[in-house]
């Protein structure tokens, strides 16, 4: 069991190291993307919240698969030059942010009407509003949600290697190290591992956030 | 944007029987899906139950078992039952798969791919009724208990009914993704939408091979099928959306009979809006 994992140790290595550094990027453009999207919806004009539906409904009903395709080998064969890395970021995230925006936009709403309606009266924009009171309060109330959309962002990061994308990450590891020891079982159990830290990790942090950021009524 | 929409580029889509083919691969999608869903929804309840057990090694061995399922990529399960289910499993299927499955339901992979669905599923879906399950007030319980039913009568007249039906949305959302993962299959060779559609782009344009010699270009082909993809998950999504609608109203008209505990906020709810 344990020598699979002390003679190839490198591989497992690298390839955590690849999927954290995967998962963090795309999470970061997920939280962008995620966000302008949740104001696209919850702003005052109704082309900019039907723009914001649609992006939602799209990428939230779209396999990460398909969009792994089109965002790698269809843009390649389209003459974008585009390498792995950004394919990878790029699709985890976008996919990612449409639920990162669903989450924010029930936490805009979550937010009470008349919050909004205070800040409106004190003379704020609705662009103010939205960013010196709904979204801070907003923030907070969707930590939680925002937790499982992470883990999952870090299971869904597993797809990225497995299909067509040159990015040897944990799984794909696994598999180069199964295909040299034919130790199937002891290969994928610490790549296991490897996902638990990560998901292990998002959990702790999502709770002291939400701990810590907690909207104290 | 001139690549993308040029008429040349989409001319694959009604050239011979590419538009079948691709649709055919979408119809194994769904049948995988269908197949996943009803066995995961079973596993799930099972697996929930189990969860909620009295017995203290039920419980926890349940809970243990859901948890590490829940926490795996299901692409790492797909992989790994299809390296490791024995060869005699995996033979046998080939050999003894029903005739009235589609071909490419009877491959020898198919079985790794559904199990490892199911695996997942079950899983996420046993912790959602769990949820359910838990919401309702106790009550409910303490009160079919003292006028006399069993557990089992319990769990089917009181529990179940109940606790099921506020997680339908949450069950629904988790279908949708099901369908979506359903195209992780094609990562150990089930034809289906996918790999139909990067068969479809490495023969197209190929006199030897067949399908046309009319050029399909990925982009397109993928395009094609993220947006059969959109169309039936958006459909699903707005049948869960009217249920929900429905029950909200239904528990505004009874607030009395519907549901105990939280019944209230969900009248006010759909008092409100």
């Amino acid at each position: 069991m344990f020598d699979v994992l002390t003679e190839h140790f490198d591989e497992f290595a690298s390839g955590f190291w690849v999927t954290t550094r995967l998962v963090a990027a795309s999470f970061v453009i997920a939280l962008v993307l995620g966000t302008v999207v949740a104001a696209l919806r919850v702003a005052p004009s109704r082309w900019a919240q039907r723009l914001g539906g649609l992006y939602v409904e799209v990428f939230r009903n779209l396999p990460l698969l398909v969009l792994l395709f089109i965002s790698f080998a269809g843009l390649r064969r389209a003459g974008v030059g585009i390498g792995p890395w950004t394919a990878g970021i790029a699709s985890l995230g976008i996919y990612t942010s449409a639920y990162v925006a669903e989450a924010l936009r029930s936490g805009v709403s979550a937010v009470s009407r008349g919050q909004r309606e205070a800040a409106l009266s004190l003379g704020f924009t609705p662009l103010q509003t939205l960013r010196e009171v709904v979204l801070p309060q907003a923030f907070r109330t969707v930590i939680p949600p925002l937790g499982s959309i992470a883990i999952a962002m870090i299971k869904n990061s597993a797809i990225v290697g497995a299909s067509l994308l040159a990015l040897p990450d944990l799984l794909k590891q696994a598999r180069v190290v199964n295909s040299n020891t034919f130790q199937t079982t002891e290969s994928f159990f610490w790549a296991a591992v490897g996902y638990m830290l990560l998901t292990l990790t998002a959990t702790v942090v999502f709770r002291t956030l939400e701990s810590r950021y907690a909207v104290r009524r | 944007m001139g690549y993308l929409f040029s008429a040349d580029n989409w001319e694959w889509l009604w050239t011979e029987n590419n538009a079948r083919y691709l649709l055919e691969g979408f119809l194994i999608n769904l049948e995988i899906a269908a197949i996943a869903m009803v066995l995961a929804l079973a596993f799930g309840l099972a697996l929930a139950l189990l969860s909620l057990s009295a017995l203290t090694p039920v419980r926890l061995a349940a809970k243990g078992w859901v948890d590490v399922f829940r926490n795996l990529p299901l692409i790492f399960l797909i992989l790994y039952l299809a390296l490791s289910l024995p060869e005699s499993i995996k033979q046998g299927w080939q050999e003894n798969a029903p005739g009235f499955l589609p071909e490419a339901l009877r491959g020898q992979l198919v079985l790794a791919g559904i199990l490892g669905l199911v695996l997942y599923n079950s899983a996420v879906i046993a912790e959602i009724m769990r949820a359910g399950i838990l919401s309702l007030d106790r009550g409910q319980r303490e009160a079919a208990t003292a006028l006399g039913l069993s557990y089992r009568d319990q769990m089917r007249h009181v529990i179940l009914p109940q606790g099921l039906r506020r997680m339908v949305p949450a069950t629904v959302s988790q279908l949708i993704t099901l369908n979506k993962d359903t195209t992780l299959v094609s990562i150990i060779a089930i034809q289906e939408a996918v790999r139909s559609g990067r068969i479809l782009t490495q023969t197209a344009g190929n006199p030897f091979v067949g399908g046309g010699d009319v050029q399909a270009p990925i982009l397109q082909v993928m395009i094609f099928v993220g947006l059969l993809f959109v169309v039936v998950n958006y459909a699903l999504s707005r049948v869960s959306r009217r249920l929900e609608v429905r029950e909200a109203r239904r528990s505004a008209v009874r607030p009395g009979v519907s549901v105990g505990g939280g019944a209230g906020d969900e009248a006010l709810r759909a008092g409100a809006t």
